[in-house]
């Protein structure tokens, strides 16, 4: 996907109330639903069951009228003891949940924000934390702690002091990537103060991932609780659920059958952990948007019932005929409308239109890259073998379709940095296409393939054992080209190819390919918003606006003869070297992106 | 390199943390532990000699006149030398014994279960992830509520379910009483057999973390470029998804997996409460009720040794599974 994308998935780009709240899916009513009544019962509760102490003649009775959960050892009700109970441990939960955001906040977000050694220092003191285990800590503190000086208060200080570290880590984390924002700058740049700075600019950015990790504190602290409890380290005279496990084991219930001692307050542990975590979900979600979920409809990789096909012209390499893209949103975006192209052998078309306009969803589209909820509506997609068979692109099989992708029609994405595996060496993501497409082939054969393919684009063979990380942006570009040729397609789309490289670094590159076009004989597909760049190289322009081909014509012509107005619009927003200035192009109504990127 | 060293120096840093919050912890707390012990160990009929007293002053703080400097480095050469006085509730094994013979056992016990929690949560992840939408990741939110569960409370209900009810399983215990210890065949199956209940009960709870955060992280690799390049290049589908999304959305699992493993050793300290299994967290739990605080704090020690260890190997491990550490740093 491109940058657009990334950005959206790092942080919401400015505070905005509407996106800081979480979307209504099902996870967020179950879970929101379970944490309302769990507050309800521990907040008023308590008033409406009889007393939890009172002791009675009837130990250890099942479930009835009377006691709707039966009854404890001693004769007390069950029902009351939980309710009771629930609340201990919610307030021991929410009381952990504000003191270990707190400290979270200081050490994570104070500190990155003060930056230098302070936030040296307290980076090294929550990764120390992080590292150290939390609960042996808390049981040896719990231990030297006399049980009268041990109250609520004190284990819930005690499990915050352990628990804080992990969340720091993940403010800070965010902090530093918002901290270098324009907008943080300007205010800084501006003069206001720091604390200002952090309560106004930063702190709302910041609370989605507050609030999950306030969430999250809550659900260790109530599991945490429960567990020193349970094994008689908790606070003194309180009621919580571990303490009511606690006496229920201690009392034998399960091994004498009493399930309604033990099984409820367990219950309503895992329901609270079960909500938090299902509103977690949700604002999980805002925090990364990729997560939302998405409608499951047909995929790309479904192929459509084959179609007649028509072969218009002798020398065409790929026709496409009245395709239509649109993304099946809750407003569909349309984003490729009725769009009609032929690719003659050896030609080099350009695609000129500007961001937005749904060049790179064509191009998807042809290859069926495109992923829901993008759809292809309307159209056909004809690739013409040179040995005289046509091939229904959008009829293909999955197994169909892979033998005919990068084999036929190879493609270089935009983006020179992301487009390369980081974890693969440059021979792996070379070869695995040879392995894919020739299976035939010995693994000597290969490696003298890819190491060709590399000399083809000028890059030295020798670079096949390096990572992505370690080349140049342009040498990851001539990469990609490599891995393009290296089965000899007949079509090569370039999707902005140059767009992240300096001028000198593309012309380089572009020369390269236009050489190895010359020698090849592959036709090319070239999508660019840099026209003039396009009028250079390419035999013939199609220009597309709101996804549509408003003109295509020979490039001498569009230079001489541009017949449509945006044509001239496009052409006159660029400075000519007679040194007047371009005017600043932007249309009239810009069409809404479509979602998950500029495709 | 680079990196290996500053790992390294980090973790010198936090043992040295761990080993002075073990120094400053009951000094700091009310409370007088040394006559506490001393006392005990009069009752159980053993002669407090100088030696054992000052292995309990060092470790636990005392109101000599000693200056704190002193007793640090004199706690300090004791750590190092795996001096931590006698044990009152195992009396008189010393601490460093019944630490040997009780440690193995969870080792053996977290280690395996985590492995096996990491590799079920983490491929149940990724193909959840991968799928998505499909009938698995509509299963995802259930898994929290396996999170949520109380390991104890887990662990009760299983021994009930298939050890009391069934009986396919024995309640409690590591191996066999009636097998002497040792590496044969007899006892090995025994451990195994003893281990299942525990073992499950951790990988019931942990798995459901590993999955999520796999899941999710799935999810946002499968809209990178290089996936799409893999499908533009005709691979097949599982090895865009093993070797193009899989291998790098569990990069960020393995970093991640300091928190993970506090968890999980905090969830099978209780868990071996339950089954009163021979392993450092029964021995700890026992130490607590007892008031035996030299054992207390030798095992506190060990187990963030074993924890700040087990950190170490996987950011060690780290530099193997992604490039862009090793080189840069």
């Amino acid at each position: 996907m491109t940058n657009l994308s990334t950005e959206l998935a790092a942080a919401p780009l400015r505070a905005d109330w509407r996106n800081m709240l979480p979307r209504r899916s099902p996870k967020l009513v179950v879970g929101a639903g379970i944490i309302a009544t769990m507050t309800l019962w521990a907040v008023a509760g308590p008033a409406v069951v009889g007393d939890p102490e009172a002791i009675r003649d009837i130990g250890l009775t099942a479930p009835s009228t009377a006691h709707l959960l039966g009854t404890t050892q001693t004769g007390q009700d069950v029902l009351a003891q939980l309710a009771y109970a629930t609340r201990g441990s919610l307030y021991i939960g929410i009381l952990v949940g504000v003191m270990a955001t707190l400290l979270s906040v200081l050490f994570g977000i104070v500190g990155s924000y003060v930056g230098g050694l302070v936030d040296e220092a307290f980076s090294l003191l929550s990764n120390v934390f992080l590292v150290i285990p939390g609960l042996p800590l808390v049981i040896v503190i719990s231990a030297f702690v006399p049980v009268q000086a041990r109250g609520s208060w004190t284990i819930a200080a005690v499990l915050a002091v352990t628990g804080w570290a992990g969340s720091a880590r993940v403010l800070r984390a965010q902090t530093l990537s918002l901290r270098s924002r324009d907008y943080v700058l300007a205010s800084r740049v501006a003069g206001e103060r720091p604390w200002r700075v952090v309560a106004v600019e930063i702190l709302p950015n910041l609370l989605p991932v507050l609030a999950t990790q306030f969430v999250f504190a809550i659900i260790a602290a109530i599991l945490s609780e429960a567990g020193l409890s349970f094994l008689g380290l908790g606070a003194a005279n309180s009621a919580t659920l571990g303490t009511m496990l606690s006496y229920a084991q201690n009392g034998f219930a399960l091994q004498r059958g009493a399930w309604w001692w033990f099984v409820p307050p367990g219950v309503i542990i895992a329901l609270v952990g079960c909500g938090l975590a299902l509103i977690n979900f949700s604002i999980d979600e805002i925090i990364n948007p990729r997560l939302r979920d998405i409608p499951r409809r047909r995929t790309a990789d479904q192929p459509r019932p084959a179609r007649p096909v028509t072969r218009t012209d002798d020398d065409a390499v790929l026709t496409v005929q009245g395709l239509s893209v649109t993304y099946r949103t809750t407003q569909p975006v349309h984003a490729v409308r009725d769009v009609t192209l032929t690719l003659h052998r050896g030609e080099i078309l350009g695609l000129a239109g500007e961001s937005g306009c749904g060049k790179t969803t064509l191009a998807y589209a042809i290859n069926r890259l495109h992923r829901p909820p993008a759809e292809i509506t309307a159209g056909t997609v004809t690739f013409h073998d040179r040995g005289g068979e046509d091939v229904d692109v959008l009829a293909l099989d999955p197994r169909e379709l892979r033998a005919f992708r990068w084999s036929q029609l190879a493609m270089v994405f935009q983006g020179a940095m992301n487009a390369l595996n980081p974890v693969l060496t440059v021979r792996a993501q070379l070869a695995d296409v040879l392995t894919t497409h020739r299976p035939g082939l010995s693994r000597r054969e290969r490696h003298r393939r890819c190491g060709e393919a590399l000399s083809l684009v000028g890059v030295d063979p020798r670079r096949l054992n390096a990572y992505p990380h370690e080349l140049s942006g342009g040498m990851r570009q001539r990469v990609m080209i490599a891995m393009a040729l290296l089965l000899e397609p007949q079509i090569v789309i370039l999707d902005e190819p140059t767009t992240a490289l300096d001028v000198l670094v593309q012309r380089g590159i572009l020369r390269e390919l236009l050489r190895l076009r010359d020698r090849l004989r592959f036709a090319v597909l070239f999508i660019t918003h840099d026209l003039p760049l396009l009028l250079e190289v390419a035999d013939r322009v199609a220009i597309m606006r709101d996804g549509s081909i408003v003109e295509d014509a020979p490039s001498d012509q569009i230079i001489a003869r541009p017949r449509h107005p945006y044509t001239r619009q496009l052409l006159g927003s660029f400075p000519s070297l007679t040194g007047e200035r371009g005017d600043f192009l932007r249309s009239p109504e810009p069409e809404p992106a479509p979602p998950g990127g500029a495709r | 390199m680079r990196y290996y060293l500053r790992k390294l120096a980090f973790y010198l840093v936090a043992l040295w943390a761990a080993v002075t919050l073990n120094f400053l912890i009951p000094r700091m707390l009310p409370g007088n532990p040394v006559d506490i012990l001393m006392a005990k160990l009069q009752q159980r009929g053993g002669s407090p000699d100088p030696a054992t007293r000052r292995a309990y002053e060092l470790l636990l703080g005392t109101d000599t006149h000693e200056s704190l400097v002193h007793q640090y480095l004199g706690y300090l050469g004791n750590m190092a030398t795996g001096e931590f006085g006698i044990s009152v509730s195992d009396f008189p094994t010393p601490v460093s014994t019944v630490i040997a013979t009780s440690l193995p056992w969870t080792m053996a016990l977290v280690g395996l279960a985590t492995l096996i929690s990491v590799l079920v949560g983490t491929v149940l992840g990724v193909v959840a992830g991968w799928r998505r939408g499909g009938w698995l990741d509509s299963l995802v939110p259930a898994t929290t509520v396996l999170a949520a569960v109380p390991y104890f409370w887990l662990a009760l209900l299983l021994v009930a379910v298939f050890g009391a009810a069934l009986g396919w399983f024995p309640l409690l215990g590591g191996y066999d009483v009636t097998l002497n210890p040792g590496w044969d065949g007899p006892f090995l199956r025994s451990a195994l057999y003893y281990g299942v209940l525990p073992a499950t009960t951790i990988v019931i709870s942990s798995a459901g973390g590993w999955l999520l955060g796999t899941r999710n992280m799935m999810v946002s690799v499968a809209a990178e470029d290089y996936v799409l390049t893999a499908r533009a290049k005709g691979l097949r589908n599982s090895r865009i998804m093993i070797f193009y999304a899989a291998r790098n959305a569990v990069l960020p699992t393995v970093a991640g997996f300091a928190i993970s493993l506090g968890f999980v050793v905090a969830g099978s300290i209780v868990t071996e409460q339950v089954f009163a299994y021979p392993g450092i967290g029964s021995k700890l739990l026992q130490a607590v009720q007892s008031n035996d605080y030299a054992l207390m704090q030798g095992i506190f020690l060990i187990i963030t040794v074993t924890v700040l260890g087990a950190n170490l190997l996987v950011d060690l491990l780290y530099g193997l599974v992604d490039p862009r550490i090793r080189t840069s740093g």
